[in-house]
Formats: structure tokens, sequence, C-alpha cells
């Protein structure tokens, strides 16, 4: 039996798609073919802003912009004969690939036999046979560049901590995930525990490490509880402990909770935290390759990492170095949320552009609206605006736009995002989160966010936006530890690229967006409005009112411009200063 | 028993030889949970139960489309492999009763992820 799904376009060409498939069904009845093809309305089938679209199962042809006049054709080439229609068919598909993901959803995360059957534990018995050098060695030709935020290429951390004299090495893994809007490690640990698990073991027997901690926060009740699963059966299984797979490599694994304090992500606050003390980071070097948990040699690595350094070495580091481009290898997983179609996770290979992330899988932006920018790691990243959607994805490329790729959060904003709003939000986060060791963190960070307010208040000077990046440059500069030095970056990237909406707040005293609410207004026009009352239902302050015959008005000294009467109103009454 | 080189890929073996042939999996991770898929979870296997179907339920993590969630992928002889999303109790039933039984599609939950 043939199945036929029609893309729902969620409102745009309803009345064309719905005619679409009237038309379809009453040629497969002319034709006596109903009870041989189902033809059915489908949620999603990953085709978007190409008109009406169908997928046909089980060949998986996808066809576009279709009119009814491809129906005949549709039905004698594809549903009789099984060929594919030229012309109409889909070109150049953008996909995911999958690999940290690859178990996510597959496997049953509670079973050592299924993650066995999914090659698992191979790249382990791999590493046990090839010894420390020859997987340093492999990591090199992977190309793997740590997947934390900062890039650091992973075999050269395991290189330097292989080559430090120690007593005791450890092998930390990060899962302090702490991003606004980013959840990949998360779904990692509660989706592939053993992944993660198998990541680690192999960086232990890379750098002589007889011992292991994970790091989540407790804000995960459900990865802990999977990882903790998934150690304890490695143990009564022999996966874990004395002489693994009958080698000589024995080895340890303990979880310790992190209580959720941003800085704990940064390596030395992190240390310091396992160690039992409170959360601080410490000046480097020393590094903690040469000098970290207990004044042990440690690495450190975050969990998109280990589960990348399993699939290396199960299927080889030549065969990863090859996905991705030059410089930045492999695959990234994305938390893409905000006004996008799909939020979720997606992994792509390196050097796909912003764009196809976005409109390609991401599907666009809700509600059909305009896209802005997208911002990306966190409070340590940057906006890109959308000239520069074409960019491929990748450490250097994303940097030279003034972000990073960070952890992974994607977030996207629309046209009524507030520049100024944004850079607000996540600086104010960095203020939460700021230890308060060091003064240019603790100080600069404040003194930011009392500009920024003035901005979005409307009292702010011309000379306030000079002081704003002149203080971003000294906390750049002078910080102790990564939480400080990148607080400043979504202020400076939103500075470089929306100057003239800030100028606007400034100057004008308007936000183009409509967001900063001591800088709107809003009335209703009395010939527009039909008297509906839909403004004075939504209004959560009661300030709306009015009837049917006197038509409504906004009371300005109640109003509290949360904008909900100008999203509600069908007829454009009520109008936004 | 510590478990060597050889018992890893007579596990990889037995485990891949012993793969039932119509199966579903749904998504329960901290994602899928709070959507709902432990509501989803019991009436799908309580359906295959009180059926006495030869099919096996399989609690997976994450498929990544968290809009969806909860997510259910199914695969029986018959009928081709789909992914549902935004599934309740009535389209669980549904799934059971038109997908499972009759092999036909349900109509407007299919994703492609």
């Amino acid at each position: 039996m043939k199945r036929v799904l029609i893309q729902d376009t969620n409102g745009k060409l309803k009345k064309e798609t719905r005619e679409f498939l009237v038309s379809l069904n009453s040629q497969l009845r002319d034709r006596g073919l109903s009870s041989e093809v189902q033809t059915l309305m489908a949620a999603d089938i990953g085709v978007y802003n190409r008109g009406i679209a169908l997928k046909v199962l089980p060949e998986g042809f996808t066809y576009v912009n279709l009119e009814q006049k491809h129906i005949p054709e549709i039905i004698e080439k594809t549903l009789l004969k099984g060929e594919q229609v030229a012309g109409i068919a889909r070109e150049g598909s953008v996909g995911q690939m999958r690999i940290v993901l690859r178990n996510c959803g597959v496997i049953d995360p509670e079973s050592l036999e299924d993650y066995i059957a999914h090659d698992g534990y191979q790249g382990l018995a791999r590493a046990l046979e090839l010894g420390p050098e020859k997987v340093v060695e492999e990591m090199k030709k992977s190309g793997l560049r740590g997947r934390g935020g900062a890039g650091f290429p992973t075999w050269m951390k395991w290189n330097i901590t292989r080559g430090v004299q120690g007593n005791e090495k450890y092998i930390i893994c990060n899962g302090d995930e702490g991003d606004p809007g980013a959840y990949m490690d998360r779904s990692v640990l509660e989706g592939d525990p053993h992944s993660v698990i198998e990541g680690m073991m192999i960086g232990a027997i890379a750098i002589g490490a007889t011992k292991g901690f994970f790091y989540i926060r407790a804000e995960y009740p459900l990865a802990v509880e999977r990882i903790q699963k998934g150690i304890d059966i490695c143990y009564s299984r022999g996966l874990l402990g004395k002489n693994i797979l009958g080698s000589s490599f024995s080895f340890d694994i303990e979880i310790r909770l992190g209580a959720g304090a941003f800085v704990c992500g940064e390596e030395t606050a992190l240390i310091a935290s396992v160690e039992g003390l409170r959360g601080y980071p410490r000046p480097r070097p020393p590094f903690p390759s040469v000098k970290g948990l207990w004044g042990n040699p440690t690495v450190i690595n975050n969990v998109e990492t280990l589960a990348n350094v399993s699939y290396i070495l199960c299927k080889g580091g030549e065969a990863f170095g090859k996905i991705g481009v030059e410089g930045s290898t492999g695959t990234k997983v994305f938390a893409l949320t905000g006004k996008v179609r799909n939020s979720g996770l997606v992994e792509v290979p390196m050097g796909i552009s912003l764009r196809d992330i976005v409109f390609e899988i991401g599907g666009g932006v809700l509600d059909n609206r305009a896209i802005k920018a997208i911002q990306t790691g966190g409070p340590s990243g940057g906006v890109i605006p959308e000239q520069f959607f074409d960019t491929p994805v990748g450490y250097e490329s994303l940097q030279k736009l003034g972000s990073i790729m960070g952890s992974g959060g994607m977030i996207v904003l629309d046209e009524n995002d507030c520049a100024v709003d944004i850079s607000k939000f996540y600086l104010g986060f960095c203020v939460d989160e700021s230890c308060g060791k060091c003064a240019p963190c603790r100080v600069g960070g404040t003194q930011m966010l009392a500009i920024l307010k003035k901005i979005s208040h409307g009292k702010a000077e011309e000379e306030d936006l000079a002081r704003l990046s002149q203080i971003a440059q000294a906390m750049q500069k002078a910080s102790l530890c990564g939480l400080g030095q990148t607080a400043p970056n979504p202020v400076l990237s939103t500075l470089k690229y929306f100057m003239s909406e800030y100028r606007a707040h400034v100057i004008d005293h308007k936000c183009p967006a409509g967001k900063c609410s001591s800088l709107v207004s809003y009335r209703i026009t009395r010939e527009k409005c039909t008297g509906c009352g839909m403004c004075a239902r939504v209004c959560p302050a009661d300030a709306i009112s009015g009837s049917r015959q006197d038509k409504y008005t906004i009371d300005a000294v109640k109003c509290i411009s949360c904008g909900q009467c100008f999203d509600v109103c069908k007829f454009t009454a009520v109008s936004r200063q | 028993m510590a478990m060597t080189k050889e018992d890893l890929l007579a596990i990889k073996n037995k485990t891949l030889a012993g793969q039932p042939k119509n199966w579903i999996r749904v998504g329960y991770s901290t994602c899928g949970i709070a959507a709902g898929a432990k509501e989803v979870l019991e009436v799908l296997s309580g359906e295959v139960k009180a059926r006495g179907l030869e099919l096996q339920v399989k609690k997976c993590g994450c498929l990544g489309l968290c809009s969806a969630e909860p997510l259910v992928e199914v695969s029986v002889e018959g009928a081709p492999r789909v992914i549902y999303g935004k599934v309740n109790k009535d389209v669980a039933h549904k799934i059971m009763d038109e997908h499972v039984c009759q092999k036909r599609l349900v109509e407007g939950h299919i994703y492609e992820i």
C-alpha cells in the first residue's frame, strides 16, 4: 500500500491544500485506487515555504510547489510504477547528521545490552589495544575540538596531561550546563549515558587516569539517575573497576552534583566545587592539565566531546576528520530555540550555513514574522544578524562575526525582539551569576547593567554608549575567569550590529521593536475600533474600558505597556508609539 | 564475571538476533515526560497487553524535536516506519487502532526529523 503524506502548511495555503487533497482523492477514486493508496495530512514532512508539498511512502519521494495539474502524473508514475516525477522533486535537501545523538531515541538508555548492540564499548576495546600514545594519535587525526565552548583541540589537552608526571591523574566530565536555552548535554546524558561513560574511559586510558568524576548539575535529576544506573551496571559487568576487559586498565567513576552556579562550568571553579570547596575560580596558569583536582593533573571534557570520543575510537579518527570543514571537524549539536517553528535539538555537520539550520531544519520563524538575528553561545556569545546567515558554522567563522560557537545554544530572534532588551537579559544573567571574587566582573557588570537599564527607560545620554563599550573592554581584559571576560560579548555585539537601535532609545526615546515598555504607549483609533472588546478581555491591568456602542479606550495611567491588546486586535485599531 | 572483548561481540550478536520485528519507541527524557510521555507509555503498554500483541514498547531518549513531544516512533510489519508527535492519550489509542491493527497511518501527527 502506498501512502501520500501532505504537508500541513499551518494556515498558509490552507484552502489550496485542502482542494489539492480533495482532487487527489477523487482522481484516485475514479481510477479505483482508493483502497491501495492512503492519503493523509501530516504535521511536518520537513519541507518549508515551498507551497503545497507531499511525500510518498515507502519510496520517500518528496514533491514541492505542487499544483492540481501535477496530480495525474504523480498517480501515473509514482503511485502506479514507483518512479520519481522529474521537475517537482525536492532538490538539495539539507539533513541532520547524527553522531553525538546517534543513539538518542534509538536505544533504551538504561540497557547495557542495547548500547552494546549499537557498537557500544567497541571504542573502549580498541583503545585498550592501541594504548595511550596511539589513542592520542587517533584523536589528532579526528581533529576533534572541545564542544564546551572554547574549542581547544582534545588531543592536545590529553597529550599535555599524558606528559605530566603524577601519582594520580583525573578526568572530569563537565555536565554543568548553564547557558539559558541550552540543553544538549542533558539530552545526551539522559538518552545515551553509556556513550559518555565510554568516552571518559577512553580519555582515562590516554592520559593514564585511574579515577573519573561526572560533574552534573542537581537540576538534572533524570540525567544523574541514568548515569548512576549506567555506572552501576558497568561495575556489575566488569566494565568498571579492576582489569577492565581483561586488561591491566583499572578505572573508577563517581558522580558529583553541582548546585547550579553558572561559574562552576568554568574549569578551575568546577575543580574547587568537586573538591568540596566554594565554587571560586582561580588564576591560570597553572592549568588543570598540570595542576588540577587536589593538585594532580586533570583533564576536563564536556559531555558532547566525550560522546564524540567513543564514536571516533569505534569508527576511526580519519573517517571522523572527513566530516565537517578544515579546522572544525565533525558535527555540532545545537539547541535551537526562541521564535523558531521547530524548536529542539539539531545535529548538523560543521560547515553548514546558519540559514540552512534556521530555515531548512528549523522551519523558519514562528508566525511568519521577519527574522532579526540569532544569538549563539549564550551569555558568552553574541548576536548574528540576518545578513551573515550564509556563514558556515565553525569555531573561527562565528568568532569573526563577534559571536562564538559556545556550547550550542542558538536562539532565534524576530522583529519584535529589541537589541537593548536582549543584551540586558544576558548581562543580567551574568551579573546574577558572578561569583564576586574579582572587581572587574563584580563592579563592571553591575555598572554596565545600570547603563542598559537607563537606556531602556529612555533616560540615557549619548556618552553612556561610549561608557558602555569602555567598561566592556576593561572587563574583557581584567576579569579573572571566562565568565567575566566574556560577559560583555552580548552587549558589544549588539552595539556593533544594532547601534541604530541603541541610538533610537537614547536620542529619540523610542524602542523600534516595541519591547521596552517605558518607551512605548498604546492607543486605540476610534475609527478602526469595531467594539469587539477582545483588547479589554486580554488586558491584565484592567486598563481598557468601553462598550460596543462607545468603542474602547485605554487608560494611560493604568496601562503597563505589555502590548497584549496590540497583538490581539484583528482590525489594527490599536496603535503603538 | 569480568567481561572480555569476545563477550562484547557475543552480547551484540545475541541482542541483535533477539530484536523484535514490531516495536514502538517512546521518547522518555525530561522533555518527553514533561509533555506527557508517561501517560502515553501507559496507554500503549496497556493496549499491547489487552490485545495480546507481539509488539515491544520501549522507553528511549529524546529524538530532538522537543516542540512536538511526546514523540513516538512506530515500526510494524505492513506499514512504513514513522514518527508521531504531539501524542496524547487519544492519539496513542489511534496509533494502536489504526496504525498497528489496521495498518493505516494516523492523520495529522506525523513528523519528519
